[in-house]
């Protein structure tokens, strides 16, 4: 007798419902950004759009990119702001080290080491979660706390720390610089928007056109038959907990290009944001299933509420509870549509 | 002994799922004082009619009467309440209580205040429901510490514990009167109420001996005895054929979702129910072994859900006293299917130069000092019953769990074995448990099937060129013939039969010299059975050493050039496979060596 499933109809509903998912969230978006333009002056223009709001998704993004990665192969990262912070830190401590050396050498060789610095955090999370087979949540809860302690160590009780002034100036345009102009002064395409399309671009072909991409799904999908399959699955856990950890030191040194200093206690939050984008986007906490082009989705959508409530002078205790309900919101709507087919599974 | 009454009777029962026919028209009848065994193949129907007796199926149609009244089973409550109590397969005993709060889970007895227990009447109650089944277990012992034979056991006392029962546990302790505790209890005891006092229920055992050992088994068959003694009526699901005779009064076989007969047991033979369950000509689905590969018949072309007789290709595989039609069915005597006998020649090479040699393999607890070897071209099949440590065996010399012990390959020792390195040596293995072992879930057929070996299939900077796979898994899914043929398809999309057909694709693509293939053609469909014998068969003629584990003995005894016998983790004996049929060899496994 052969098992009571039904194959045909159910990949339709499956295939169109993950389309209408990503198109409803799309649409939302795009909503969104009619009303911000209708009712205020200030949303539809460049300065708020690409200066504003598309820079500061891209930072966000950077990070989301890492946790699909994770979050595809069923894990997440709760230490994503403990280590921007180290990284943030350490780009800075390191330029001050190097302050008498020329910017186009200090520069490469601090962000190196941050990104170095990244990927070791990422790999003690890795080795934790993989080889030992530590609950994700529990080591990069811990995680979190330590390398915060770290940052905190390093700069001495958090102290404030400073690019300095010889290389400020160049520093910054990580940050400030502008790339092209599109109809006036002020109007270029800003330098952590480039960055973000160029490490969007290296995920997606990591993730879609690669052994270990499909192996980052494999182990999202179902470890065990995985590993028995032949997969080096801790490897390719550990591994994601690496990108996640470099994804944390490309954004670090953006964050540290804003105003030339970093703190050991902000960046707060963000492994929220990034997780949320991930989910909002479509990619289930379980993992196997979801993209990066899913991630975008959800980062536009959070980004676009994040301005207008900015726009909207919504204060900053209101906004949480926005942000939350939305999180929420979108979820639970997954799920109610994704529910009739859950039961016939 | 059994009287003629039934106390349950159901009939006419139908159940889809999603259109799917699950149970069709099935009639089954339990009498007082009797065992009554359930049988068929993994997907027959018989859990389904079992949670349609727990209710746990409340949409079900038919008629079920208990005692002679009609019922309707909506609840699992209800049956309870009835009854009818069910120890399921899977155990579902709460490893951080203790035994006494497990035996009481839901029924516990309320202390003075609401809302508290009264911990001394839960010791007495579950003291007394253990004495009276004779079961020796700590009370405060917590349930996660104990064996798992010994869990098993404290399901059953729960089991009984719940259904109100006027020979068993509760009423047997004076102290606890029926009509306390909370609605729960006076639900149970409105419908003890309702029934009057019967003497006799009815209890359900889901496949029990499933992961217990023989002495386990022996003292759970008493209890088994003991139940029935007292008027009980019992349901035993079983898949271990051979031990049967010695628990059940009547069996019944189900295939596909209809009843194929019911029989005293007196009047069967192992082999009868075998082929019973599987319900085609036996020797038509396995296909000649060197000599005349041409004259597998179509298995599509078969007759099916004909009255099982044997064929003359059957008689010359099994005992002719074997063949008496037995008492119920109408069983007439009729030529086979008019297939030739396999071709199967009793003077078989056994096989080339040894391919792969294990030595002293164990698993202290598991199995111990395994050794054999397996030749090129053979297919070695190992028998044993459900527990034995077939499984573990094959998983130990494939890496997938530790062993002391040496496995050489072609002459080459193979050091810290994993998945990953015997693959790379050359050892495939489908695993029995496709679900959580072999399927990918959410990946596509595509590269479910290509997984192992995309490393051949990847280019320059690592890149894994779309079209490359596909073009690979379009080669797999027509060498198994996969259905639908489409390479996007998400594998959990496909049937059980399709999504091992894709499991064993994946397995065979990085070309391995030894394959172990563990219970490959579990709960699939006989379509697919047959292509798998036929891939096995063919696998080893173009010279692979093939392993193959199966419960259903008769697999093995089609296939096998040699058998090893595997009894409580230690290999026992060595059998040839020719000549061999599923009554001997159930009798080896089974057979305890007094020396």
């Amino acid at each position: 007798m052969s098992e009571p499933t039904s194959p045909q109809p159910q990949t339709k509903t499956e295939r169109s419902f993950r389309v209408v998912r990503t198109a409803s969230v799309l649409i939302l978006t795009l909503a969104l950004c009619v009303l911000g333009a209708v009712t205020t002056d200030t949303f539809l223009t460049w300065r708020n759009l690409v200066v504003s709001l598309l820079t500061n998704a891209s930072c966000l993004g950077i990070i989301a990119c890492g946790m699909t990665f994770v979050m595809i192969a069923g894990g997440f990262d709760l230490s994503v702001p403990s280590i921007t912070a180290v990284c943030c830190v350490l780009t800075v401590l390191l330029l001050q080290v190097m302050g008498a050396l020329s910017p186009w050498v200090a520069i490469p060789l601090a962000l190196l080491g941050a990104a170095v610095a990244g990927c070791l955090l990422g790999a003690t999370n890795g080795v934790m979660v993989s080889y030992v087979g530590v609950n994700p949540f529990v080591v990069t809860l811990s995680t979190a706390l330590v390398f915060r302690g770290l940052a905190l160590i390093i700069t001495r009780g958090g102290q404030s720390v400073q690019v300095p002034l010889r290389l400020k100036e160049t520093y910054s345009t990580l940050y400030w610089g502008q790339v092209g102009s599109f109809g006036g002064q002020g109007q270029g395409i800003m330098v952590p928007i480039l960055i973000f399309v160029a490490v969007f671009a290296v995920c997606v072909y990591l993730l879609r056109y690669t052994r270990f991409g499909h192996y980052v799904y494999a182990v999202g999908g179902n470890e065990n038959a995985s590993w028995l399959a032949g997969i080096n699955t801790p490897r390719v856990k550990a591994a994601t907990y690496v990108l996640s950890g470099l994804s944390c030191a490309v954004a670090a040194a953006i964050y540290c290009a804003i105003t030339g200093t970093a703190q050991a206690n902000s960046y707060q939050g963000l492994d929220m944001m990034a997780i949320a984008s991930v989910i909002v986007g479509g990619t289930p906490l379980g993992g196997g299933r979801g993209s990066l082009f899913c991630t975008l989705n959800g980062l536009l959508l959070l980004s676009v509420i994040e301005s207008l409530l900015g726009h909207y002078g919504v204060n900053e205790e209101y906004r949480n509870v926005v942000r939350g309900i939305i999180i929420l919101v979108v979820v639970a709507v997954d799920l109610l549509v994704r529910g009739g087919q859950k039961q016939r599974r | 002994m059994p009287d003629d009454t039934p106390i349950l009777r159901m009939a006419g029962i139908v159940k889809d799922f999603q259109g799917v026919r699950a149970l069709d028209h099935v009639d089954f009848d339990l009498r007082a004082g009797e065992v009554h065994a359930l049988i068929g193949e993994n997907g027959a129907g018989k859990s389904t009619l079992m949670n349609v007796l727990a209710g746990r199926f409340p949409d079900y149609q038919g008629r079920i009467a208990l005692f002679g009244q009609d019922v309707r089973l909506a609840s699992p409550r209800q049956a309870l309440a009835l009854g009818i109590g069910v120890i399921y397969q899977e155990l579902s005993v709460l490893p951080d209580l203790t035994v006494a709060e497990n035996i009481l889970l839901g029924h516990e007895p309320a202390g003075g205040l609401p809302g508290t227990l009264d911990r001394r009447l839960m010791r007495i109650e579950a003291g007394t429901t253990l004495s009276v089944l004779g079961f020796d277990l700590p009370l405060d012992e917590q349930v996660g510490r104990l064996s798992h034979a010994r869990q098993c056991l404290v399901e059953i006392a729960r089991a009984l514990s719940s259904i109100p029962n006027p020979e068993v546990p509760r009423s047997a302790c004076p102290t606890v009167p029926f009509t306390r505790g909370g609605d729960s209890r006076q639900e149970n005891t409105a419908g003890q109420a309702s029934r009057g006092t019967k003497n006799g229920r009815v209890l359900v055992f889901d496949e029990p001996t499933a992961a217990l050992g023989r002495e386990d088994v022996q003292r759970l068959f008493q209890v088994i005895r003991d139940l029935k003694s007292k008027g009980l009526g019992i349901v035993y699901i079983s898949h271990r054929l051979a031990e049967l005779p010695d628990i059940a009064d009547r069996v019944t076989v189900l295939r596909d979702g209809k009843v194929v007969g019911t029989r005293g047991i007196a009047d069967c033979k192992v082999s009868d129910l075998s082929r019973m369950m599987l319900g085609r000509k036996l020797t038509e689905m396995f296909p000649a072994r060197r000599g005349a590969p041409d004259s597998l018949p179509k298995v599509s072309h078969l007759r099916e859900g004909m009255p099982e007789t044997p064929s003359p290709a059957d008689t010359a595989e099994y005992p002719p006293e074997g063949v008496k039609p037995s008492g119920g069915g109408g069983v007439k005597p009729s030529g086979g299917g008019g297939v030739e006998p396999s071709g199967r020649s009793s003077a078989k090479p056994s096989g080339g130069p040894p391919l792969l040699r294990v030595e002293g393999l164990t698993r202290p607890g598991v199995f111990e000092d395994i050794s054999f070897e397996l030749r090129e071209g053979e297919i070695l099949g190992i028998a044993g019953l459900v527990g034995s440590g077939r499984t573990e065996i094959a998983r130990a010399i494939f890496g997938a769990d530790k062993a002391a012990g040496r496995v050489e390959l072609e002459g080459v020792e193979l050091s810290r074995r994993s998945p990953q390195r015997c693959m790379a040596s050359g050892i495939g293995m489908i695993q029995e448990d496709r679900k959580n072992d072999g399927a990918i879930r959410g990946l596509s057929v595509a590269v479910n099937l290509g997984i192992s070996v995309l490393d051949r299939l990847s280019g320059a900077f690592a890149f894994l060129a779309p079209r490359r796979l596909n073009r690979f898994a379009r080669d797999g899914i027509q060498r198994l013939n996969v259905l639908p043929p489409d390479p996007d398809k998400e594998i959990q999309l496909l049937s059980g039969g399709n999504q091992q057909k894709v499991v064993i694709a994946r397995c065979l693509s990085p070309n391995p010299k030894v394959l172990i293939f563990d219970e490959p053609t579990q709960g699939i469909d006989v379509g697919t059975k047959a292509q798998i014998y036929r891939l096995m068969v063919d696998l080893a003629a173009e010279g692979k050493g093939i392993i193959l584990i199966s419960s259903e003995f008769i697999e093995i005894v089609e296939l096998a050039d040699r058998i090893l016998v595997i009894q409580d983790g230690r290999l026992i004996r060595e059998l040839p496979g020719p000549g061999m049929d599923v009554d001997a060899l159930f009798a080896e496994c089974v057979r305890k060596d007094t020396a």
